[in-house]
């Protein structure tokens, strides 16, 4: 019974999200194609860089010489991460700047799922987003890919996303604190970026870089993602990505609920909710 | 008497900019490394590609062989761009969200210092960011920069600022109109992303070759890196100096106009103090 109502809650703030998203009707459509805008110059550099679409170098490190497709499989489905840090990061933060921040929290369901609806309506307008970017870089680019990989992609997504919401569990709850936290936001998304094979593979960063590469759910996201689409070979079996994934997920879930329910306890006791 | 008065409303404008961005000590440190960080991956998606830190290709397109300080320069102008539609031509809507607009608007003194001192600051500031990039890029990535490229490059910086804060005005301006302008920063600034040699050499496409020759910074990163990595001297690169200053007047006239007839409307039909 409680779970149907935590998720009524949940689905309400979804609701509530696509509304005023969808009011702002130019910024909308600007945000379906902005993820492009990022993942061209990816795209031109590799070609000057290269003097066309194949790199034998990136075939030796990977498997797979093509690095337009490389690059924008890479790219598109870090989108998930805006998800945890813009998407789910900023979730309180803007229930303050609405000025009903207070009355959220007054309402009676945990924090987290509020935070949790906030997530669902973030993977689905994400889940668009990467949709719209797909459809277009194909007949752009076309890419040619396993068909038959989407299915366990998805799976990988799927599992790729429980570290993901922990990450933003956590975002959200340290905005708090800090307040204008898109300067946190912003560091770890660039961090996250470098050391996850997105336009490269791990073997050209440096060892230290590479060693916490193992701690990020994406490296494993993204590389088994292209594995299942592209055939790029890695250093890990699927079978290890998954059981790496699925633990790194609950590690990152747990840490971000600890960490939420301290700050939250915090700023109620010193009473710095409704501070900007 | 007059000229003393100006001078003291961009002091005051200034030191209270400085004030509010030394609140935010965070945003310091970011703006000195980030622009770097962002340009890292491009380093080592190169190296994953050619296996190494040259590539012949690139140098048929841009004349060097050495994408690294190609993409470092390139990190460090656009943090020029990053401050000019960000900072100058988001300051009154920001003015707007702290409630000063209309005091700012309504004071008697005439709004050319309040928007020189706001762009001295983003100026002083950018060039701060930009002098620690530098920095940066030389201890960390072993940039090399002569003594005798300062000057030469100081110069092209300050044809960069007044071209792109001649184009901040004008949006400073719209934003007084439209309210909400960070859509039209944003596609401004994607533009610019885009369509000049910030991360790619633009020839690598005819449309968007056609496109980087009416953004001021195209030129600026042509003659910047024609002095860094080229070693050429300002008098072989004396066209693309030439055109800067040609699109810094264009865009600073425009400015002028757009700001000035947008402020005059938006006082006669009541709409200073919207949100």
């Amino acid at each position: 019974m409680e779970i149907r109502h935590y998720l009524r809650a949940m689905n309400a703030e979804n609701i509530k999200e696509w509304k005023i998203e969808l009011t702002y009707r130019v910024d909308f459509i600007r945000g379906l194609f902005e993820p492009l805008i990022f993942v061209l110059p990816f795209i031109l550099y590799g070609i000057a860089i290269v003097g066309g679409k194949y790199s034998e170098n990136l075939e030796k490190l990977t498997g797979t010489g093509d690095l337009i497709t490389y690059t924008v499989i890479g790219y598109i489905f870090m989108g998930f991460l805006e998800t945890a840090v813009w998407g789910m990061g900023f979730a309180l933060r803007k229930e303050q700047w609405y000025g009903t921040l207070e009355q959220v929290f007054a309402a009676p369901v945990p924090r987290w799922v509020y935070v949790m609806g906030m997530a669902l309506h973030s993977t689905i307008h994400q889940g668009l987003i990467i949709l719209m970017q797909s459809v277009i870089i194909y007949f752009i680019f076309g890419l040619v890919l396993d068909i038959s990989g989407i299915l366990p992609s998805l799976l990988i997504i799927g599992i790729m996303m429980i570290s993901l919401y922990g990450l933003g569990i956590l975002l959200s709850s340290l905005v708090l604190i800090f307040k204008e936290g898109w300067i946190i936001s912003e560091i770890l998304y660039s961090f996250i970026i470098i050391v996850t094979p997105i336009a490269y593979p791990l073997a050209v960063l440096p060892s230290i870089l590479q060693k916490i590469s193992m701690y990020m759910p994406t490296t494993y996201g993204i590389t088994t993602i292209r594995h299942f689409l592209i055939g790029e070979v890695s250093t890990f079996t699927v079978f290890d990505a998954v059981l790496r994934l699925l633990v790194i997920g609950a590690a990152w879930v747990i840490f971000g609920l600890f960490i939420f329910n301290i700050i939250d306890k915090r700023v109620r006791n010193k009473g710095e909710l409704g501070t900007y | 008497m007059n000229s003393f008065y100006n001078l003291s409303i961009i002091s005051a404008e200034i030191k209270k900019c400085l004030k509010i961005l030394l609140c935010y000590p965070m945003e310091l440190v970011f703006w000195c490394i980030f622009p770097i960080f962002w340009a890292v991956p491009f380093i080592f998606q190169g190296n994953a590609l050619v296996g190494g830190m040259e590539s012949e290709a690139f140098s048929d397109l841009t004349g060097t062989t050495q994408f690294m300080p190609y993409i470092l320069i390139g990190a460090v102008l656009n943090t020029y761009v990053l401050s000019a539609l960000y900072g100058m031509s988001n300051s009154l809507r920001e003015e707007s969200y702290w409630g000063t607009l209309e005091l700012i608007l309504g004071s008697p003194c005439s709004k050319i210092p309040i928007l020189l001192g706001k762009a001295l600051n983003e100026a002083v500031t950018s060039t701060l960011f930009a002098v620690m990039q530098i920095f940066i890029c030389i201890i960390i990535f072993g940039l090399d920069v002569a003594v005798n490229q300062i000057l030469p490059i100081m110069l092209i910086v300050i044809l960069l600022m007044l071209g792109l804060y001649g184009l901040s005005i004008a949006l400073a301006g719209i934003t007084i109109q439209i309210k909400q302008s960070h859509s039209l920063i944003h596609t401004i600034e994607y533009l610019f992303y885009l369509f000049s040699p910030v991360r790619y050499p633009v020839n690598i496409n005819p449309w968007i070759r056609m496109v980087s020759l009416v953004i001021p910074l195209t030129y600026a990163l042509t003659v910047v890196r024609g002095i860094m990595l080229l070693d050429k001297s300002l008098i072989n690169l004396w066209q693309n100096v030439v055109i800067l200053l040609a699109i810094d007047i264009g865009l600073i006239v425009l400015g002028y106009y757009i700001f000035f007839y947008i402020e005059k409307r938006a006082r006669k039909s009541g709409i200073i103090s919207m949100y």
